[in-house]
Parts: structure tokens; C-alpha cells; sequence
């Protein structure tokens, strides 16, 4: 029993799907953060061919009240059962236009490629002419289940996606957490699904007649249902009791109708990302 | 340089001498942070635990590393406190805001090499040497509620005995179990380890099972390091 919880980065921002960190316990006013800088390789947008290179802030911060900031997301663990978290949890969903994904907290302003597009790429972009998803504050709650102190079983409702703020999404994963792969070096492993209704689903995949006579690309009307799974592995390496190297690799698969959409280029793709972060 | 090979560079760079520097504490040193998240769930339970002892245990990670001699040190920027570590590598562990709060590290004091902490629980040691049957399964009870509100994985074990485990140079180990009737029986000594997962499976224990609701005395002539509950 007991085997040693070091669970700290067990999630650190810069994951595509929003995963809480693990419930915190410290002393009453005290606070656990981290800060940092590093690269982040994706697809420009879900279902994108093309990936680019963006620079990757960092920031994870849990307070002894259990309220988080984690990347994108912050939320607040009200469970005082260390074999079950649950609390509220507000996402914010970056902005989405012809350029790809960006916006947020993940850096919109200092998003860049380091690979050229080819001219007919840009030509060939599905999402000029669409009509941009904006930037939005998505609100739910998350519950989380540990079947062993190492083992989690994670579940995130969030609402309020898509233009017209009606879109929802259901994450469930299982999380095996905080193998040590030796001195200083833990591996975390997840998997897990996506589901979504069908607003969600016209928000980021659908083509309305509008979007169609501009963008070229067919009508289509998808239905809610599963959206996407996915695969993570997430490594970390604490090189001092304050310098912390996280990387994390993550394949995602479209599926349902999401898969199907004429916005879609390549159903499969992969998000790596590494990141240095300090301990305050 | 294209600004993203210099930010990689950068990265890199700010990495080797971060790696560089780290090289001198190597895998001698565990987060302050990480062992209190671990350490303050048995502080946290509500449970019945008067018969339970907590300790932080350090466990090296390379078999055969003895810890004799050897002490931990608690140190942060303002603060170092020295914490001895008994024969099982365990010691009571501090539960500091300021040591939290400044991220202090706890180091070995010497023979530095890979360790890990562990929370360990085990029941309290009687000064006469002398434990009721039921007072023992009582504190078994005791650590299997601690071990379920800790490990859901745990609702389906249930108290099988307890260990006591000695010192190697605790001399002839003499255990026995006394009867109302007054039979008794000498409870042999094997080797094994003091808790699961422990590298050390050399050190002289023995092992008392229960058996229902029996009514007998565990006697023990020599003071043991750890009596440790058995769960199956």
C-alpha cells in the first residue's frame, strides 16, 4: 500500500483535452505553481494536415482552498476523499479561423510556423472562408475517480462551445499515473474519448450553405456522438527540487462524424510538446 | 537564426546547464512538496488510528545500500532540520508550512544515491512486550480503514496478521503465543522484509496470524522495529 503519490505534474497545460490535476493537499495559505516556456508541435487545427510549432507557456498553480489554474483550464477540488475529485471547471476554448487554431492563454501572440507552407497548401486551406469560431469560456465540472492511488479514472463535462455557446463535450480517460522510470523521471500514461453533442459538432466540423458558397467546401451536418480518442504519454523529469522538464506526446483520432467532415484532411494526428518549468 | 530554432536553442541550452547542475545532488534528493501530498492524508483521516504509528521512509533504490549511519536532512533556503532515520530507514515526518512554502528538498546525509520516500504505516510497539490477540486485531483494523480511505483497492482485503519485524543483531529472537489454558507456542523467526515493496527481505520477522476471534497474548522478548499489519 501507499506507494509513493508524487502526482504533482501528472497533467501540466498544453494538452489538447482539459485533464484537472490531481487534488493537492498542502498547508493553509500555502500554494504549489509552476511556470515555464517551451515548444509545442500540432496540428494547425483538429483534422489538419499540416502542423506547426508554437511556443508553449507553461502554468499550473493549486491553492490549499483546491482552487487550479491549469493551462487552460481552472477549477477547484471540493472532495476532501482522496479517492475521488470533483469540483467545477471553466475551460477557455481558443479561437479557431482560416490561420488554425489560436488565442488563449497557449500564446496566440507569439504563434508562428517554422514550416513554410507551400502556396498550394494556403490554397488548398479548408477553413478559408469559414466562418471563424470564436473564443469562448466554456463552463461544467469535472469528477475523477481513483480505482488505486496510481490508477484514475477522469470524467470532464464542459458547455458553451461554438458560436452559439451550445456546444457540449464529454472527456472520459484513464490516467495510470506517476511511474517512476528512475531517479527523478516519472512516466504518466492516458487514454480516452471525446463525445459531443450535435452543436459542438457544427461548431468545429460542420458546413453550413453560408460557409459553403465561400469556403467551397459541401454542405455538411454532423451529429453529435464520439468525437475523438486518444493515446498520451507524459514524461517527467525533475532535474532539481525546482527545475522540472515535462514532455508530453499525444495521438488523437477523429471519429464518428467528426471524422467525416469536409473540414477534415487527416483524421489522425499527433501533438508533441516539451517544456521547461520552474517550481515556486 | 529563425526564431523558433532559437527558441529550441535557447531551450536546449537553459536545459544542459540546468542538467549540469543537477549532476552534483543526483537522485539524492526528494521534493519536500512531494512527500508532504503523500505523507498528510494520514493526517487528514478521521478515522480511529491511537494504535497506529505514521513514519516517512526512505528506500533507496538500489538494492544492498545500507542506511545505517546515515540521516536525512530537511533543508530549504531559510530553514535546515535534521531528522534521524531508524534501522528501517523511517523517521517522523514534519508537517512545516515554511518548509512547504520555500520548496525545501529532503537529502540524504551521506553515501548519496537514488532513493525514494514512502509513507508507512505500522501499529504501535508495547513497552512490556506483551500484545492481546485483540488488541492487535484491533490495530490491524485500525490500518486497514486508514488503507481503504487511502486505496479504493483495498475494500476487498482484510486483516490476515501481523508482522513484527527486529534487527538483525536483536540476538535470539524469542516470540510466543500464550493461551488462556496456558499452552504456548514458540512463533518461529523467518526472513523477510519489514513492508512490502522493501529491498531489504533479510531481516528477521515473525509473523502472527489471526485465527477468529482467539483469545491469546503475543509475547515478545525482544523489542521489535516495526509490527506491521498484514492484509490478504
Amino acid at each position: 500500500m501507499n506507494k509513493f503519490p508524487a502526482l504533482a505534474l501528472a497533467v501540466l497545460s498544453g494538452s489538447a483535452a482539459a485533464q484537472t490535476p490531481a487534488t493537492n493537499p498542502m498547508p493553509d495559505g500555502s500554494r504549489d505553481m509552476y511556470v515555464g516556456l517551451g515548444l509545442v508541435s500540432a496540428a494547425r487545427y483538429e483534422g489538419a494536415r499540416h502542423s506547426e510549432r508554437k511556443a508553449l507557456p507553461v502554468l499550473q498553480v493549486q491553492w490549499s482552498n483546491g482552487v487550479f489554474v491549469s493551462g487552460m483550464s481552472a477549477g477547484m477540488h471540493l472532495s476532501r476523499d482522496p479517492r475521488l475529485e470533483y469540483g467545477p471547471l471553466v475551460e477557455l476554448q481558443r479561437r479557431r479561423d482560416d490561420a488554425g487554431l489560436g488565442g488563449g492563454i497557449d500564446g496566440v501572440q507569439a504563434r508562428y510556423s517554422v514550416v513554410s507552407l507551400l502556396s498550394a497548401d494556403v490554397r488548398d486551406n479548408r477553413l478559408s472562408g469559414m466562418t471563424p469560431v470564436a473564443t469562448r469560456l466554456l463552463g461544467g465540472g469535472f469528477l475523477n475517480y481513483y480505482l488505486t492511488p496510481d490508477w484514475r479514472l477522469t470524467g470532464n463535462l464542459l458547455a458553451g462551445a461554438g458560436n452559439g455557446r451550445d456546444g457540449v463535450r464529454l472527456d472520459l480517460g484513464v490516467q495510470r499515473l506517476a511511474m517512476q522510470a528512475g531517479p527523478h523521471h516519472q512516466v504518466s500514461v492516458a487514454a480516452g474519448l471525446g463525445l459531443v453533442n450535435a452543436a459542438y459538432n457544427r461548431a468545429f466540423f460542420g458546413v453550413s450553405e453560408l460557409d459553403s458558397l465561400r469556403s467551397g467546401n459541401p454542405v455538411y451536418r454532423p451529429d453529435g456522438g464520439l468525437k475523438d480518442a486518444y493515446l498520451g504519454l507524459r514524461w517527467n523529469w525533475a532535474l532539481t527540487p525546482s527545475w522540472m522538464l515535462t514532455s508530453h506526446l499525444q495521438v488523437k483520432r477523429l471519429a464518428g462524424d467528426a471524422r467525416h467532415s469536409p473540414l477534415v484532411e487527416r483524421p489522425t494526428n499527433p501533438t508533441v510538446s516539451t517544456a521547461i518549468a520552474y517550481r515556486f | 537564426m529563425p526564431p523558433a530554432r532559437h527558441l529550441a536553442a535557447s531551450c536546449l541550452l537553459t536545459l544542459s546547464a540546468l542538467g549540469a547542475g543537477a549532476g552534483a545532488h543526483a537522485a539524492d534528493w526528494v521534493s519536500y512538496r512531494d512527500a508532504y501530498r503523500a505523507m498528510v492524508v494520514f493526517e487528514k483521516y478521521g478515522g480511529p488510528k491511537h494504535q497506529l504509528q505514521h513514519h516517512l521512509q526512505v528506500v533507496p533504490l538500489e538494492k544492498g545500500v545500507s542506511l545505517e549511519g546515515v540521516q536525512l536532512t530537511l533543508a530549504g533556503k531559510a530553514n535546515q532540520v535534521n531528522l534521524a532515520l531508524d534501522a528501517l530507514g523511517r523517521t517522523a515526518f514534519p508537517l512545516l508550512k515554511a518548509a512547504y512554502d520555500e520548496n525545501a528538498a529532503l537529502y540524504l546525509g551521506r553515501k548519496p544515491g537514488a532513493f525514494t520516500v514512502r509513507p508507512r504505516v505500522s501499529l504501535q510497539p508495547q513497552a512490556d512486550g506483551v500484545y492481546d490477540a485483540a488488541q492487535l486485531r484491533a490495530g490491524c483494523q485500525q490500518a486497514l480503514g486508514f488503507a481503504r480511505y487511502a486505496d479504493a483497492s483495498m475494500g476487498a482485503r482484510e486483516c490476515g496478521g501481523v508482522r513484527f519485524v527486529f534487527a538483525r543483531r536483536a540476538g535470539d529472537i524469542a516470540v510466543r503465543l500464550h493461551r488462556p489454558d496456558g499452552a504456548d507456542q514458540a512463533l518461529a523467526p523467518l526472513p523477510g522484509p519489514a513492508f512490502q515493496g522493501d529491498p531489504d527481505e533479510g531481516l528477521p520477522t515473525v509473523v502472527y496470524r489471526f485465527a477468529g476471534a482467539e483469545r491469546a497474548q503475543v509475547i515478545s522478548a525482544n523489542v521489535p522495529l516495526a509490527i506491521v499489519p498484514l492484509f490478504e
